[in-house]
């Protein structure tokens, strides 16, 4: 059994070894930087095509994509916790010890091996008065006098306690740690999404690679959610207005906006981030088959809307309420302008490859001249492909697609071969649409109808679908959170932070001063040593010395003549 | 005795024994009045309407209460207990306030030169005032870093005074500038967006320059160690052209705040942060003068050698700078994780900017332990010094252009 106590006993010295703390902090570290370099808690697919099928199987095994939380991370960071607690054990009654011993007295041998260092005479001294005047002028020092035959010590001390900076640092880190290891095992954080006007009470998170769910126990009902903008299109909060309901009842009501979270019963509510809460939109849809027949549809934001005429399905993805773009040139200064709100779907229909399809409300005003409505295509369906497609026709007055329909149909029926032939043909369509006469912007109209001509024909739809009118809701993205280690954190974070201000700005200084008398007079000493800041205290000794000598010189010889 | 002795006298003895005691006071009594009006004054904190709190007559009210009751305390514990005048803390603390009021009263006196409130415009700010004040900053760096090397080689004092001048008159111009720029974003947009000028990579390099000089200076002053400067200022001055590209591509603007960052945390956190960056940077400077003078020593050259200080006293201000780096540095992670605790759901996310933080903590906090439980001296150290605050670059600089996430904001357009 003893030899299992010598093993045991080297273990824990090896544990606590500084050797084996920097070799942990050095993987911690190393690791750390894998973990910023690689993009953590992204969807597998991304990571799949980003390494491809090897590098993607080898990075999951070590769990890098949620790095932070492995096994072996985790392991680490207990390793570490077990190395500091077997040091500080160790270290703790040394430091101890050595803060408790204070030798009065100080041998010649010592005194030799001292950086600050000062012999002097005096022929007279009143050694009484002479150590209060020490004492005065090193206000705050704790002292210590003891006599031995012909010789008297005095010992000074001040910051003695700097030694306890090196405990409370390393405790403070110990439970920094163990606040970290508890919010680990008891703490939860997840996110939620609650649209205007409903009830929810599970958070999802991530683990590992895939996703979980939690039911809290209670209710968060979004009443209603804000964006204030400044004024130049940014946005400046975010605005929720929740109400907890716990068991049913109603228990409180709060806005919280980024950076102030709400708190109840051990949970913190965050707003962290909004989206469309299904919305409801209404479309105009024009169709292209020549007739001028305009059908309505609703849907709401991710739901689909299928179209019993064409087959065609449109699948709403998204809405938003504004869009502020920099209409500038690339290096001219900024200006933003809010083109208004969109709706983003995904056009699917029959012998059309599926595009995904941004449409905006307003038609695009330019220098206050109106150039009517535009689409936003995406080929790919990825967002941020879209491509401006103007359509030329002001889709926002029906009368103006009765018009375009009305052209082309007259302009069929001619030979298409002058430009008084399309004169011609707008002027009967102009009288088809007003009968009562023409409206004041005609000519603006004719301009946008021949540029529609050319560019709606392109589109190879059964119908152009057009927002018209919606009926917005938000989602608002709360983070709910909860760590039972986090006041263990604060505690060990302000230890942390004392314990450095000691370590730094409190130097333990002793000085000794040793009076010895003899027939001639006194020969005094005074000797000084810091355990940091050498700079400061080659000051601070030349002060003392400086002062003392002269008050040796001037009632020493003062009482000697 | 002639007047200019006397004037010298009136002027140390503000900095010395009992005034300076009862001054130092006066100064933490206002600042505890201004932190009392921030939670008590009104309704309490108003992140857009402090500023205007503090110079109304409210503002006047607590903060003199608070100094005129510190100062009293002061008084009467100086009397009781003559004994505490020889804290040093109060003759090293009040030439700081003294600075930050001047500071101060300089951007009041510079706010004349802003144009009028119709000639302001978001979109363009180049006719702001700041920006002059800035280009006059980094003129000023720039000549007293080509001043601080030409010492090197011609250790005349005119040439040593000039550089110290003109990195001082640097500083004062850079800190100005910013609170300039606090006074100007509350001139655009009808006051909508005014914030600390603490918000984007640029203003935050203009702190960091400005922070970096003045740790500097503290040790050229007390330790007398000016062949330093040529080396701490050559990084500032190479900070300069980043700041001055910056500015051209765009970056210098006033924006608003996006919500994430519109919390008092910032105006604490991202400074004391900058204590930290400053302070390795200085601990840079002396262990690339420190590598430098070893060099020399092999070379024999001594007429250079003659202006250094001597190694010994090389590694110890790398090692004072680190002493003040690291704690602040500690801190400023710290409440930055309180902020995070406010905001994101979390006081610790191991978000890139989070776990660099912790890098450099962890480069800084084994320098600190070889060095002073293994007792490593010299040459290893001051490489340490030199590569630990490539690592510090990397953290507030790299991460931005080259990693993403929640800091996101400091990021380079």
């Amino acid at each position: 059994m003893h030899t299992f106590k010598d093993h045991f006993k080297t273990f824990l010295l090896r544990l606590g070894s500084m050797t084996l703390a920097i070799v942990i902090l050095t993987v911690l570290a190393l690791a750390s930087v894998i973990g910023t370099v690689l993009l953590q808690n992204q969807s597998q697919a991304d990571y799949l095509q980003q390494f491809g099928p090897i590098w993607y199987w080898v990075f999951r095994s070590l769990g890098l994509f949620d790095m932070y939380h492995t096994w072996w991370f985790l392991s680490l960071l207990g390793l570490l916790m077990a190395s500091l607690g077997v040091c500080l054990w160790r270290q703790i009654p040394r430091i101890l010890k050595d803060m408790r011993s204070r030798k009065v007295t100080l041998s010649e041998s010592a005194m030799k091996h001292m950086k600050h260092i000062q012999h002097w005479q005096a022929d007279q001294l009143d050694s009484t008065a002479f150590i209060e005047h020490v004492k005065w002028q090193l206000n705050g020092w704790s002292f210590r006098e003891d006599s031995y035959a012909d010789t008297h010590y005095v010992r000074a001390d001040k910051g003695r306690y700097n030694k306890l900076a090196y405990i409370l640092v390393h405790a403070a880190i110990l439970i920094i740690l163990i606040g970290g290891w508890l919010g680990v095992q008891y703490g939860f954080r997840g996110d939620m999404a609650v649209p205007e006007g409903s009830k929810e009470s599970e958070i999802s998170y991530l683990k590992g690679t895939s996703t979980e769910y939690m039911k809290m126990p209670f209710e968060v009902q979004c009443n209603s959610f804000d964006i204030d903008f400044y004024p130049n299109g940014m946005p400046k909060e975010f605005r929720s207005n929740l109400t907890i309901i716990d068991q049913g009842k109603e228990v409180l009501t709060s806005d919280i906006i980024v950076n102030e979270p709400l708190y109840y019963k051990g949970v913190r509510i965050y707003q962290a981030s909004f989206g469309d809460g299904g919305s409801n939109i209404h479309l105009k849809l024009f169709r292209m088959d020549g007739t001028s027949d305009v059908a309505e549809a609703q849907a709401r934001v991710y739901t689909k809307y299928k179209d019993e005429k064409s087959g065609a399905t449109l699948e709403i993805t998204d809405f938003r309420p504004h869009n502020v773009e920099n209409m500038a040139e690339a290096d001219q200064p900024k200006d933003f302008k809010d083109l208004g709100a969109s709706v983003d779907m995904i056009f699917r229909a029959s012998g059309v490859k599926p595009v995904k399809v941004r449409s905006f409300i307003d038609p695009f005003v330019l220098e206050e001249q109106n150039r009517g409505s535009f689409f936003q295509i995406s080929l790919s369906g990825d967002t941020k492909e879209f491509q401006p497609f103007a359509l030329g026709l002001d889709f926002s007055n029906e009368k103006e697609w009765l018009l375009f329909v009305a052209f082309v149909k007259h302009l069929a029926a001619t030979e298409m071969k002058s430009p008084e032939d399309s004169k011609m043909a707008f002027k009967a369509a102009l009288d088809e649409v007003f009968p009562d006469g023409k409206p004041d912007n005609f000519k603006d109209m004719a301009v946008r109808v021949m540029q529609a001509v050319q560019t709606i024909p392109r589109l190879p739809w059964p119908f152009l679908p057009v927002l018209d009118d919606y009926d917005q809701k938000y989602y608002t993205g709360l983070q709910v959170a909860s760590d039972p280690g986090m006041n263990v954190v604060w505690i060990g974070s302000a230890l942390l932070v004392i314990g450095l201000y000691i370590m730094f700005y409190v130097s333990h200084r002793k000085v000794w001063l040793v009076i010895k008398q003899h027939e001639k007079g006194y020969s005094i000493s005074l000797a000084g040593m810091s355990n940091r800041n050498p700079l400061n205290f080659d000051r601070e000794f030349h002060d003392i010395l400086s002062n003392l000598d002269q008050y040796t010189r001037t009632f020493g010889k003062g009482d000697a003549s | 005795m002639n007047t200019a002795t006397q004037n010298r006298g009136i002027l140390s003895a503000l900095y010395e024994g009992r005034i300076s005691y009862i001054r130092f006071w006066a100064y933490i009594g206002m600042m505890l009045g201004a932190t009392g009006l921030a939670l008590w004054g009104g309704n309490g904190y108003n992140e857009d309407n402090y500023l205007f709190m503090l110079v109304s007559m409210q503002g006047l009210i607590w903060l003199g209460t608070g100094g005129l009751l510190a100062a009293g305390a002061a008084i009467v514990a100086s009397m009781v207990k003559p004994g505490v005048l020889r804290n040093t803390a109060a003759a090293v603390m009040v030439p700081w306030f003294d600075g930050g009021v001047l500071m101060v009263a300089l951007m009041a006196a510079l706010t004349v030169f802003e144009p009028a409130a119709s000639a302001v415009s978001y979109l363009d700010q180049s006719n702001l005032f700041a920006g002059k004040v800035i280009m006059t900053m980094n003129v000023l760096l720039l000549f007293s870093s080509i001043c601080y090397i030409a010492y090197l080689f011609a250790p005349e004092s005119f040439i040593g005074k000039m550089a110290t001048l003109t990195a001082w008159l640097g500083v004062y111009a850079g800190g100005s500038a910013l609170l300039l720029r606090w006074y100007e974003s509350y001139l655009l947009l009808d006051g909508e967006i005014g914030h600390a000028p603490v918000s984007n990579i640029y203003e935050v390099f203009i702190l960091l320059f400005c922070i970096t000089t003045v740790i500097y200076l503290q040790w050229e002053r007390r330790y007398d160690a000016k062949a330093m400067g040529a080396f701490v200022m050559v990084l500032v001055a190479a900070g300069v052209f980043f700041g001055v590209w910056l500015d051209s591509v765009g970056q210098g603007e006033i924006k608003p705040l996006v919500p994430a960052l519109k919390s008092y945390w910032m105006k604490i956190h991202v400074p004391l942060n900058f204590v930290g960056y400053g302070a390795f940077a200085v601990a840079c400077g002396a262990g690339m003068a420190w590598l430098f003078r070893a060099r020399l020593e092999v070379n024999g050259s001594s007429a250079l050698l003659r202006v250094f200080p001597t190694l010994d006293q090389l590694d110890q201000l790398a090692y004072k700078s680190v002493a003040v780096g690291f704690p602040a540095f500690t801190l400023a992670t710290i409440l930055g994780a309180a902020w995070a605790a406010e905001a994101w759901g979390g006081y610790w996310s191991w978000d890139p900017k989070e776990t660099w933080a912790l890098i450099v903590w962890l480069v800084y906090g084994a320098y600190l332990h070889v060095r002073v439980s293994h007792g490593w001296h010299g040459r290893t150290l001051a490489w340490w010094t030199v590569i630990a605050f490539l690592v510090t670059v990397f953290c507030f600089l790299g991460v931005n252009m080259y990693l993403s996430g929640l800091h996101s904001y400091g990021r380079l357009a």
